[in-house]
């Protein structure tokens, strides 16, 4: 009884953050630069309270779980490290955390999704049931994520203790590393960022 | 070098937690492998044919009727669910569960135990409807109920969610959904029984609809009261799915599934490992007009195979008895026929007194249940033989 309220407050955590941030988003456009921990802390609190306003008898929180009640902890990790950015005006995350984090989710979903959708007679889903070779994969990259100090590695370290405590209401591996938001967010990321580079390595020509 | 230090452990806590779940005890990891259990062979002395068949639900007001189930009680009471409302996929259809004395043909009021609303009230989401559901009686003598809902779009956006009864059918447990897929948990569902495994666990026969129709398999087991599911793939998206477990022994077993493809043939996968591999389905020389089928091994060996003998439409049922193991099949009784008519989704059972029982449904507005022993099917299939 606990673990599923813990776990129904958990699910409501990913989209009080996307909230939070769309409020922040609106202070950019009003050319705030930092909302600070005051202004933080109120727009959190309205984020709550709107997450709890009921409609047809279930809180906003509660649709928003009926469609997706299992946001990765990686996805979650990065909107609230955005979150704090924005709020500070500090960075957390480094461009290359940034590289990693689109890099994962995009790799991670195009390894995951085809496969459990049923393109081809295996089912790479059925690795994060119990210990698989997405385990070991994960524990090294984790590893090998700190010891060269990006910080996505410590999202990675949080989704496995999230795992274990069973924080959200699936029990595969796979949900804890990433979800269909994530992963299509990583790839339009990505695809910018090669444009991007596409465009500058074009313009010295151009001269 | 105290940053060092953090980093460390933090590499250690990462990496070490990772790899906790190679120590912990768990069926697949451990290398214990559940196998089928096999319900011992009855005697197959001949026995005095009897037949017998009735409404479960004569008298209902709902015009739609579909998807039964039926499971045995421990007294010998049957219980049998299925769905109804105004039409199929309606926000008003409920899952409603009857039950039957031994040797009576009267079945009890429907109730409903299952609603759009308290569905949305124990999952705490939104549900837009409910759907097909499946009863069984696990080893504890508990009742449990795996259904269908769905939250958008239509069946292929389902998920599945299990309910428990301790009074045999009276109340029911809050339901628990189960999460089985990685795209939103969109697309599960389930139609025929499980079989059940030597640990006192289950594996269910389960299915795919969303960008793919395939089978899968559902692996439920108990830990402290609470059930772990797991899910492994039978196919991937062949096109036929809605699959029927036969266990054969121990390590044995084969799906009969519907068939989606142009070719409207039912389709047979095995599997030598306990379910965890499965030989890829090939066509049975029987016909499938994409409708669902059942198929059952009697306590003879014989296999039994309820399926709509057509490749146009729904209007007949018929039994098909293999006596190897499901390679070929006789035709052997026709349970309802009528043209333009629709007899669909048959669910059988065998009881502890060795009484087949099928319950289906009857041209969409009923569901009907029927009776019959093995002397009944000897006589039949005598006579199909001739």
């Amino acid at each position: 009884m606990i673990h599923s309220i813990i776990v129904e407050i958990f699910a409501a955590v990913c989209p009080w953050l996307a909230l939070a941030l769309c409020f922040q988003f609106g202070a950019v456009l009003c050319r705030v630069k930092a909302i600070g921990t005051r202004r933080l802390l109120l727009l959190g609190l309205i984020a709550l309270g709107m997450l709890a306003v009921p409609i047809q008898g279930i809180p906003i929180a509660r649709w928003v779980a009926s469609i997706n009640s299992n946001f990765s902890i990686p996805f979650t990790g990065l909107l609230a490290v955005t979150v704090w950015e924005q709020a500070f005006a500090k960075k957390i995350f480094s461009a290359r955390d940034w590289h990693t984090t689109w890099i994962f989710g995009a790799v991670g979903g195009l390894v995951l999704y085809p496969l459990a959708l049923g393109f081809g007679k295996f089912d790479t889903y059925e690795w994060g049931w119990s210990f698989s070779p997405l385990f070991a994969g994960i524990a090294a990259l984790t590893g090998l994520l700190i010891w060269k100090q990006n910080r996505f590695g410590i999202l990675l370290l949080l989704a496995i203790v999230a795992y274990h405590l069973r924080l959200l209401e699936s029990m595969n591996y796979w949900e804890y590393l990433l979800d269909p938001v994530y992963c299509l967010i990583s790839i339009l990321a990505l695809g910018y960022l090669l444009a991007r580079r596409c465009c500058r390595r074009r313009q010295p020509n151009q001269r | 070098m105290r940053q060092s230090a953090i980093r460390g452990t933090l590499i250690l806590l990462g990496v070490a937690l990772n790899l906790v779940p190679a120590l912990r005890h768990d069926g697949r990891t451990a290398g214990i492998v559940p196998e089928f259990r096999i319900p011992a062979n009855s005697s197959t002395a001949s026995q005095t044919p009897f037949f017998r068949e009735e409404f479960i639900n004569p008298d209902s007001a709902l015009p739609m009727s579909h998807v039964a189930s039926i499971c045995e009680l421990p007294d010998g009471r049957l219980v049998a669910t299925w769905y109804s409302g105004s039409r199929e996929g309606a926000r008003d259809v409920a899952i409603f569960l009857s039950t039957c004395a031994p040797g009576q043909s009267v079945w009890s009021t429907p109730r409903a135990i299952v609603t759009r609303e308290s569905a949305a009230r124990d999952l705490n989401r939104s549900i837009k409807k409910v759907g097909n559901a499946v009863i069984f009686e696990d080893s504890t003598g508990l009742l449990e109920l795996l259904y269908v809902s769905i939250t958008v779009g239509g069946w292929s956006g389902s998920a599945l969610n299990l309910t428990t009864s301790a009074d045999q059918g009276l109340t029911w447990t809050p339901s628990r959904r189960l999460t089985l897929s990685p795209f939103f948990n969109f697309s599960e569902l389930v139609k025929n029984a499980p079989v059940a495994l030597t640990d006192d666990s289950w594996v269910v026969p389960i299915y795919e609809e969303f960008l793919g129709r395939f089978p899968e398999l559902l692996w439920l087991r108990k830990n402290a009261g609470d059930f772990i599911a797991t899910k492994s793939r039978i196919a991937g998206g062949e096109l036929v799915f809605q699959p029927a477990l036969v266990s054969l022994s121990s390590n044995t077993a084969l799906v009969v599934l519907r068939d989606y493809t142009p070719q409207k043939k039912i389709s047979v996968a095995r599997t030598a490992d306990a379910g965890r591999t499965w030989i890829s389905p090939a066509a049975l020389d029987l016909p499938n007009p994409n409708s669902g089928l059942d198929a059952l091994r009697l306590t003879d060996g014989r296999l039994l195979l309820a399926f709509n003998d057509s490749t146009l439409g729904r209007e007949n049922l018929r039994l098909a008895v293999s006596v190897d193991e499901g390679r070929t099949w006789m035709r052997v009784a026709t349970l309802d026929e009528e043209g333009g008519s629709i007899f669909s989704y048959p669910f059988l059972i065998q009881g502890r007194d060795g009484c087949v029982h099928v319950v289906y449904t009857w041209k969409g507005k009923a569901i009907k249940h029927v009776e019959f022993n093995t002397g009944w099917l000897d006589e039949r299939q005598h006579e199909a033989a001739q």
